[in-house]
């Protein structure tokens, strides 16, 4: 495509720098640090603006709070973070008519700190970002469970215990939406697919630097007080709570949009830039999982928008959706909540078992085992999840009649999530399985699902969630699913895909001690939470029944070393990649996947042609496979020509030309 | 293409080839984003609406709508009217442009954006112009709640086009030798094109939208 002189100047920002000068300095330009200032610059504003607007108002001045100037504040700030950084500078530039600026390759580690065109940048700015999330959260996990090593000493009161609790479980929800879509999602997908990118880099770059911004203005809460409802911040509490909670509705709502963004990259990358020959029956498992994954976000996210901006309305304009004595309803964000919140369970389960999928096939040596059910049962539990959330609802005052059939509807999502898993299982049987980390990771995910699973059965039932909603069975139960499932499964392919993403391998001996402390401790800690919930212990409570002692010591003494098993990773990843960085082999799984095929690093397009998808990736174990891909091209003719787009049509029918694959010549490539 | 392909070496054929299949690509990808954004859009509203219906059923302490208040009926059909007459500008400006004539579209683009604008003001305006109190009622709650989402999405509907229509500004002399941004087969025309039939859709959607939402606050 031809793009002029003209078009290229016509770029606001970048024309102005040019090539050489940014060599001379890297930090020339936008990046965190200009990101920095324009989201303190924003807060400021904000806050200024909320001072002026309702400094007088009569809740104000009795509360001594203004949740006008928080919210505006946060809001603005994250507005001024995005300015800071450069997402908005085309947008702008867009308006006089401009065309985007050509993009360049950025080289150098400061690129990391910037916004960037390249999915493959953005993937591993968002890995640290999502560790970032995780570790904060985690670290909050630890200091209340020692709060719950004693029922009669305490370590911190009531209150900080609760918003420990609130703070832990809204961090890591939003974490889990985006663990490995962010990450792994941006930068596989494209490879997988045959593509030289996502379909908007620039939205894709936003919804990272938005997910940034909300790692920040969560944290911000204990600056306001903090909120003390738990991660689901149910109304009337939501509504009484201290200005923290601000920064509760304002996170989820800048998380929510990068969610959206980025569920909308996904869809629309993998709908459209597909390389010729890849049919939806050859797309990865993984990418399945994605674009599944991508309609959940795109979905149920704005649900959730709905809901946090009419709580930001009910606290600052001060009306009254959530307010029973004002005509509204305190059900009303139940319902939105839970309408993005049981999709969201399957947000942070479907790309688990994509990328468990992919590694199953690499590690026993077998295609896998009913690709088409795998696919099925996605579309099958992204299709029914909409429909089940009243199940949450249960014990809080639904129409009874109304439970039967959310409790049915329930259990039938069991059947497609039945079959991804008996996809994984068929994929083993018989497989020459060999026991590398990513192996052993996803078969612990197997383990660990399971049982988050099967109780997951139970609490659907109506008569069993009786007696143990609100209790930690339902705590213990998700963090098997979220915890044992995704994270497991994340894990596994950090170690699975870091030589392919920084050309080195992680330290296997380091992460054999990672994955058995990982594996034994989450289970030691989470199997007694089963019980002493199944025994009654409430959620959310700082104290508990005497009797449960024994039970809640040994579970915090577990955490405390499933939390040292996190240490060890992060010690392995500091040691493998910059302390004592070994170059990793080529394609050092022996996987058949074009995102292994290529060059080591990934050239800065990719592919230097759009190859030609011959097969699926999971021809394992037969004797002579076709080839999964020809890069040398000849696949846009060929496909072109079967489309009869002229004037290609001219080549339909002449395979020496069209059909380059006939002439394949190059079976070294594969495994 | 001026060239015969035929004539072309593999190498040069092959690029021609990918140009084109990328170019498709892109473009299907705007028609995708456009449905796609549509889709979100719809369970923004869809949230708003079942807030609606679910505190008029409800009618905690029969606060739903109490005496029928009302906020201006007179801007809030006006708003209605402007974002209804934008999106059937859009309509006919489309139809024009695959006719060839670019002067009506570009017209009409224009036209859109400021009815698009007209109605946000006059949006905000309304806001400025209401005889209750947001916390009176379920009802009030949920019309403060609408009309900011209002504003901002009759706004990116406007942005859209404006810069759609920017767009074709600058590359007008670019194509007037190919036929015009209606009929052009340069990758400027097609992508332009892609850019015109998804905001178009969008602005006929939101048509919809504000009609609904007419309904449901002036009418029932
Ligand atoms: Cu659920």
């Amino acid at each position: 495509m031809a793009m002029t002189e003209e078009a290229r100047a016509g770029t606001g920002q970048h024309g102005r720098i040019t090539a050489r000068e940014r060599q001379r300095n890297p930090w020339l330009g936008q990046s965190v640090i200009t990101g920095f200032a324009g989201a303190a610059i924003g807060y400021l504003l904000g806050h200024l603006f909320g001072n002026i607007i309702a400094s007088n108002y009569a809740v104000v001045k009795a509360s001594g709070v203004n949740n006008v100037s928080i919210c505006l504040g946060l809001a603005l700030g994250t507005l001024g973070w995005l300015a800071g950084l450069g997402a908005f500078n085309y947008a702008v530039a867009k308006i006089l008519g401009y065309e985007p600026a050509k993009e360049e390759e950025t080289t150098g580690w400061q690129r990391y700190f910037k916004m960037t065109l390249d999915h493959k940048v953005v993937g591993l700015q968002y890995l640290i970002a999502v560790l970032g999330f995780f570790f904060t959260a985690g670290l909050f996990a630890e200091a209340f469970r020692t709060e719950l090593l004693s029922p009669y000493s305490h370590f911190i009161g009531p209150d900080v215990y609760l918003q420990l609790v609130s703070e832990h479980g809204t961090m890591m929800m939003m974490m889990a939406t985006s663990l490995v879509v962010g990450p792994f999602g941006n930068y596989l997908v494209p490879l997988m697919i045959g593509a030289r990118g996502m379909a908007f880099p620039r939205l894709e770059a936003t919804s990272l630097w938005l997910f940034v911004a909300g790692y920040m203005v969560i944290l911000t809460a204990p600056v306001y007080g903090g909120f003390n409802t738990g991660w689901t911040a149910y109304a009337p509490l939501q509504t009484e709570a201290r200005g923290g909670m601000d920064s509760y509705l304002i996170g989820f709502g800048v998380v929510g949009l990068g969610m959206i963004l980025n569920g909308f990259n996904q869809i629309v990358t993998i709908t459209n830039l597909r390389a010729p020959g890849m049919r939806w029956t050859r797309l990865p498992i993984f990418v399945w999982a994605m674009l599944t994954t991508g309609f959940l976000l795109t979905l149920a996210t704005p649900v959730l928008f709905v809901g946090a901006y009419l709580g930001v309305l009910d606290r600052t304009a001060q009306t009254s959706f959530y307010v029973n004595a004002h005509g509204g309803s305190s059900y009303l964000w139940e319902n939105l909540f839970w309408f993005f919140g049981h999709p969201e369970v399957y947000i942070m389960a479907l790309p688990g078992f994509g990328l468990v999928g992919e590694m199953l096939t690499v590690f026993s040596r077998k295609p896998l085992f009913a690709y088409k059910v795998a696919a099925a049962g996605m579309i099958g539990v992204a299709l029914l999840s909409f429909f089940v959330w009243q199940h949450h609802l249960f014990q809080s005052g639904i129409n009874p009649d109304m439970r039967p059939l959310f409790m049915l509807d329930t259990e039938l999502i069991s059947i497609p999530t039945g079959f991804i898993y008996l996809v994984g299982m068929g994929t083993l049987w018989r497989g020459r399985i060999r026991f590398t980390l990513p192996m052993m990771f996803s078969l612990a995910m197997y383990f660990n699902f399971l049982i988050g699973g099967i109780t997951g059965v139970y609490l659907s039932d109506v008569p069993v969630n009786v007696t143990v909603h609100g209790s930690f069975f339902v705590l213990a139960h998700f963090h098997y699913t979220i915890m044992g499932g995704l994270v497991f499964a994340f894990f596994g392919a950090v170690y699975y895909y870091m030589p392919r993403v920084t050309g080195h391998m992680l330290n296997e001996t380091l992460g054999k001690i990672h994955f058995w402390m990982m594996f034994v401790f989450f289970n030691l800690t989470f199997f007694p939470l089963l019980i002493v919930g199944f025994l009654g212990m409430p959620r959310r409570v700082f104290e508990y029944a005497p009797r449960l002692q024994g039970l809640n010591a040994f579970a915090t003494v577990a955490d405390y070393l499933l939390g040292l098993s996190f240490v060890v990773f992060v010690a392995n990843f500091i040691w493998s990649m910059w302390i004592d960085p070994k170059p990793a082999p080529h394609n050092p799984w022996q996987s058949r996947g074009i995102e292994w095929q290529l060059p080591d690093p990934v050239p800065f397009h990719n592919f230097d042609r759009l190859p030609l998808i011959l097969s699926d990736p999971y021809h394992y174990g037969e004797e002579d496979p076709l080839p999964v891909a020809d890069f040398r091209g000849g696949g846009a003719l060929a496909a072109l020509a079967e489309a009869g787009v002229a004037p290609f049509d001219a080549y339909a029918g002449r395979p020496e030309i069209a059909h380059p694959a006939s002439h394949i010549s190059d079976p070294g490539r594969e495994v | 293409m001026a060239v015969d392909p035929q004539m072309m070496d593999p190498e040069a054929l092959e690029a021609e080839a990918e140009a084109e299949y990328d170019l498709l690509g892109v473009e299907g990808s705007f028609w995708t984003a456009t449905r796609l954004l549509i889709g979100i859009v719809t369970f923004v509203w869809a949230g708003v609406a079942f807030a609606y219906f679910y505190l008029r059923e409800s009618d905690t302490h029969a606060l739903w709508r109490p005496h029928g208040v009302t906020p201006p009926t007179l801007l809030g059909t006006l708003i209605a009217l402007c974002v209804v007459a934008g999106a059937a500008v859009a309509v006919y400006g489309k139809y024009t442009l695959l006719d060839g004539r670019q002067v009506d579209w570009g017209f009409a683009a224009w036209l859109t954006t400021a009815l698009g604008l007209v109605a946000a003001g006059l949006q905000i305006w309304e806001l400025t112009r209401l005889s209750f109190l947001p916390g009176l009622s379920g009802y009030t709650s949920v019309f403060i709640g609408y009309a900011p989402l209002n504003v901002a999405f009759i706004l990116g509907g406007t942005y859209w086009m404006e810069t759609t229509v920017a767009r074709a500004m600058r590359l007008r002399g670019r194509l007037a030798t190919t036929g015009g941004a209606g009929a052009s087969p340069l990758p400027d025309a097609r992508l332009l094109r892609a850019n015109v039939d998804g905001v178009t859709y969008f602005w006929v959607y939101m048509a919809l939208i504000v009609a609904t939402f007419w309904a449901l606050f002036y009418v029932l």
